[in-house]
């Protein structure tokens, strides 16, 4: 059943490719099993991934708990974050910007939803302040580091805002 | 407390979700609810204009929107039929792709490497997040920051 649906998109993409309309293929992707198979433990929960260039963030639940991880995919380790993850504070969503430099991440902390940014090169955190005031939900990096998008609940609906750090 | 500057963002009148700004940072995509479908919608931060999608209108509902470095890749998961897909446009030469995964896992989230290479699809397998990271090099062509696009076009697709 599932493959004849394949193969009905596929000929669907054929005929509008025919027709000059779209350019359309339907391909199944591989695994790069050199990788997954080294840092993803079957027992861990792995969400909310972001890709940098050679980089991948992500939340991580082990045991119980949930985390930010950063992973190095050209040197192929976990690297240390230190003071990134705290026992206080549950992390709802991160991103990496390209050279892995900088982490913004928003975490809960007792009864706050704060956005931070992490300098690894530093092992600093840097609090950013939402004006008007709202409660952040998701967040992402440019390339730089330098400009983050928070997604924002500001008087019942979801706004963007744009910050330069 | 960090002294910030907030970029003006002109709101487009609807409430914006998951938002995913390129590489280069000129480009923001994000999920608007039009006529109540989740959609994905580009946007060109250098002037605020909306930059039309030729085939990511359709096949909503879409979510996780991921955008590689010049915006030349706009990354969602879509609609099609029964499932949901990872589908990528190339806003360069129009072509689309529509992304199986082995196993037929559902989706949930995506991210696009910058330079358009891989691809890390965050999706549930028997009751746990999983996330894998997939080779896209042999179906996109590298999306540099360098940003050098030969094509007449650059101006129409806003890159």
């Amino acid at each position: 059943m599932k493959s004849r649906l394949l193969d009905n998109l596929g000929c669907l993409c054929l005929i509008l490719t025919l027709l000059g309309l779209v350019s359309c293929r339907t391909s199944q992707i591989r695994p790069l099993n050199n990788l997954n198979g080294v840092f993803f433990q079957s027992e861990n929960s792995y969400r909310e991934p972001v890709l940098g260039s050679k980089w991948l963030v992500s939340l991580v639940n082990s045991n119980g708990k949930e985390k930010i991880e950063l992973i190095d995919l050209r040197l192929r380790r976990k690297v240390n974050l230190p003071g990134i993850n705290r026992s206080d504070s549950q992390p709802i969503s991160v991103s990496v910007n390209a050279n892995g430099d900088r982490i913004a991440f928003i975490r809960q902390r007792l009864d706050k939803t704060e956005i931070l940014i992490y300098r690894r090169n530093l092992g600093t955190t840097q609090l950013i302040q939402l004006n008007p005031k709202g409660v952040p939900r998701r967040v992402s990096l440019d390339g730089s580091g330098r400009i983050l998008a928070v997604q924002v609940s500001r008087n019942g609906r979801w706004d963007i805002d744009l910050i330069r750090l | 407390m960090a002294k910030v500057d907030k970029i003006s963002n002109q709101p487009l009148g609807l409430s914006q979700q998951d938002p995913a700004l390129s590489g280069d940072g000129e480009k923001l995509a994000v999920i608007v609810d039009k006529n109540r479908r989740p959609s994905v919608q580009l946007k060109d931060l250098r002037n605020g204009r909306i930059i039309p999608l030729r085939y990511l209108s359709r096949h909503q509902p879409h979510s996780s929107p991921s955008l590689s470095w010049n915006g030349r890749y706009l990354a969602v998961i879509a609609q099609r039929g029964n499932r949901r897909l990872p589908i990528i446009e190339d806003r360069i030469t129009g072509r689309i792709h529509q992304l199986t995964i082995p196993g037929e896992h559902v989706p949930i989230r995506l991210s696009l490497a910058p330079d358009g290479g891989q691809l890390a699809l965050q999706y549930a397998d028997n009751g746990t997040w999983r996330v894998r990271i997939f080779n896209l090099t042999n179906m996109l062509e590298p999306d540099q920051p360098s940003g050098f696009i030969r094509s007449n076009t650059k101006e129409d697709i806003g890159i």
